[in-house]
């Protein structure tokens, strides 16, 4: 077995009085394309959050490189490689493309590795190059959504949380999006990512695991889950399903 | 003619101060949602070390700067970390507010106590001089505070543009969460742009001291003066602050030449109920800043 980058332990967080998970557990293969799948409300977000440290969970562990995070704020993740890509973008959209990615690079470890990060960034995102002193607000979707992860790779991370990379693109602009998703796995770098296109999701991934509701009802490869007749009934288009 | 440049001048030479005041009111409020309603608090605060190390230790007010500015600074930061930094992470920003009056109240009050209330000011040899073209007069003091002006919103125009804890700040004034993300400590970026709104409390309080004569009470006034050329300027830019102050000085002085000086307010505050009123986004303001309501 490869080695684990990062496991999720009975994780539980609650906004109030409403618990949001409900022990769930993972686990992310160095190097792999993890996809977190499952309907609206079941947690996906939350999952990806308090691993970033922007939430503290009530219960559980999350362990990174075998080391528990314990109630590390998120300043302290992103200089250990964990950085988020969050829904929505959240890009600075007065700020210029290239100051967004001079933000991305804040912590010192991914200040030393500037200009090697940048030039992965332009080869992943060409447009991003031509754009860079355009200001971010003035990007188009998915030139945005590319900004977001370029951003996130500037950080230097291990591993990448992604939140609803497809949010608002066309079928062909999320394509795109994905095949750069699996182009910046291959140059090494770890991918969790959250998703609605679960069937897009699920052909990229080598595992995935289905929530709902905080916990995860389902776990398996890619392949298998797409196999499966109730995730296809589910999520795939399929009627009558039990998930 | 000539009486109406004079006018104008003046104008222009009174609002540079209001400048000074709203682009700190201006990086405050950006990044954290504060109205300091103690920055003109502050202002008089640095005026009266100004008059000390002028009456006291005898230092030219000018050269007064290079300890004041740093000073102000670590004050700034020391007040942030004392008492906005619990108050910064929460929700209702009222706290934040009713924090900047109970400081301004209780620094007045204090300084009431340590200078008394007899008005102060700094005469030096230089005070009286002026520049007189086509019978304009300019007093050598005013402009150079004007110049002050111009160069602190360079620098800060600088700082917020060129560097990396400014580009931060920048990023923070328009999602702060969104630079937690990116590793970015929001406290910190908070810390350092209160500290060089009061930084700038600095620069107006030298100036303060070498052109008004002052007292413990003025604080308040200038706090509001300064609100009201932040909402000419617009919120978020340094320029516009400036811009902003410049204007409602030019407004007071052209009010008080028209129709008297017990106009002087009237015409301020009615110019402010305006602007709030149809343009929130201040003259100069970023429209975008509307949208977002």
């Amino acid at each position: 077995m490869a080695n684990l980058l990062l496991e999720v332990k009975e994780l539980c967080v609650s906004y109030g009085d409403v618990r949001a998970l409900l022990g769930v557990s993972l686990e992310v293969e160095e190097g792999s394309i993890v996809a977190l799948v499952g309907s609206n409300g079941a947690g996906k977000s939350t999952l990806l959050k308090a691993v970033a440290g922007l939430l503290h969970p009530s219960g559980g562990q999350v362990l990174f490189m075998g080391l528990d995070l314990g109630n590390l704020n998120t300043k302290h993740r992103v200089d250990r490689g964990i950085v988020l890509v969050p829904e929505g973008r959240r890009l600075f959209q007065t700020l210029t493309v290239l100051e967004n990615l001079r933000l991305g690079a804040y912590i010192p470890k991914a200040r030393a590795n500037y200009d090697e990060s940048l030039e992965r960034v332009f080869g992943l995102f060409p447009v991003l190059k031509e754009r860079a002193n355009g200001k971010a607000g003035l990007l188009s979707g998915g030139e945005q959504q590319m900004l977001a992860i370029g951003r996130a790779v500037m950080a230097h991370p291990r591993l990448v949380l992604i939140d609803e990379a497809s949010l608002g693109l066309s079928p062909i602009l999320t394509r795109t999006i994905f095949e750069l998703i699996v182009a910046l796995n291959q140059q090494g770098t770890t991918v969790l990512m959250v998703e609605q296109n679960i069937h897009m999701a699920l052909k990229i991934c080598s595992r995935a695991y289905v929530m709902k509701t905080g916990h995860i009802v389902l776990s398996g490869t890619g392949e298998e889950l797409l196999a499966n007749v109730d995730v296809r009934k589910a999520y795939v288009g399929e009627r009558g399903s039990k998930l | 003619m000539t009486v109406l440049m004079q006018v104008v001048i003046n104008g222009i030479l009174l609002g540079s101060m209001y400048g000074i005041a709203a682009a700190g009111l201006s990086l405050i409020f950006g990044t954290m949602r504060i109205i300091f309603l103690a920055q003109g608090t502050m202002i008089v605060f640095f005026a009266y070390v100004t008059y000390w190390l002028f009456v006291k230790a005898g230092i030219d007010p000018y050269l007064c700067l290079l300890i004041v500015v740093p000073l102000a600074f670590l004050v700034g930061l020391g007040l942030f970390y004392s008492l906005f930094r619990k108050a910064v992470a929460l929700e209702d920003r009222n706290v934040t507010l009713l924090l900047a009056v109970g400081l301004m109240y209780l620094v007045d009050n204090a300084m009431l106590k340590v200078w008394s209330a007899t008005p102060r000011g700094v005469t030096i040899s230089y005070s009286d001089a002026m520049i007189v073209v086509r019978g304009i007069r300019v007093p050598w003091l005013r402009l150079a505070l004007l110049g002050l002006a111009f160069v602190s919103a360079l620098v800060v125009f600088w700082f917020l543009k060129r560097t990396r804890v400014g580009t931060a700040v920048r990023a923070a004034s328009e999602d702060i969460e969104a630079t937690k993300i990116q590793g970015i400590s929001a406290i910190w970026v908070c810390a350092i742009s209160f500290a060089v709104g009061i930084g700038l409390a600095g620069v107006a309080g030298v100036g303060m001291a070498t052109v008004f004569s002052f007292d413990y009470q003025f604080g308040f006034t200038f706090a509001i003066k300064a609100l009201v050329a932040l909402a000419l300027g617009g919120i978020g830019n340094v320029f516009g602050a400036l811009a902003g102050g410049l204007l409602l000085g030019i407004i007071e002085n052209l009010a008080a030449y028209y129709w008297g000086i017990a106009w002087i307010e009237v015409a301020s505050y009615g110019i402010f109920m305006l602007v709030l009123i149809f343009l929130p986004q201040g003259l100069f303001g970023r429209r975008a800043l509307v949208k977002k309501v």
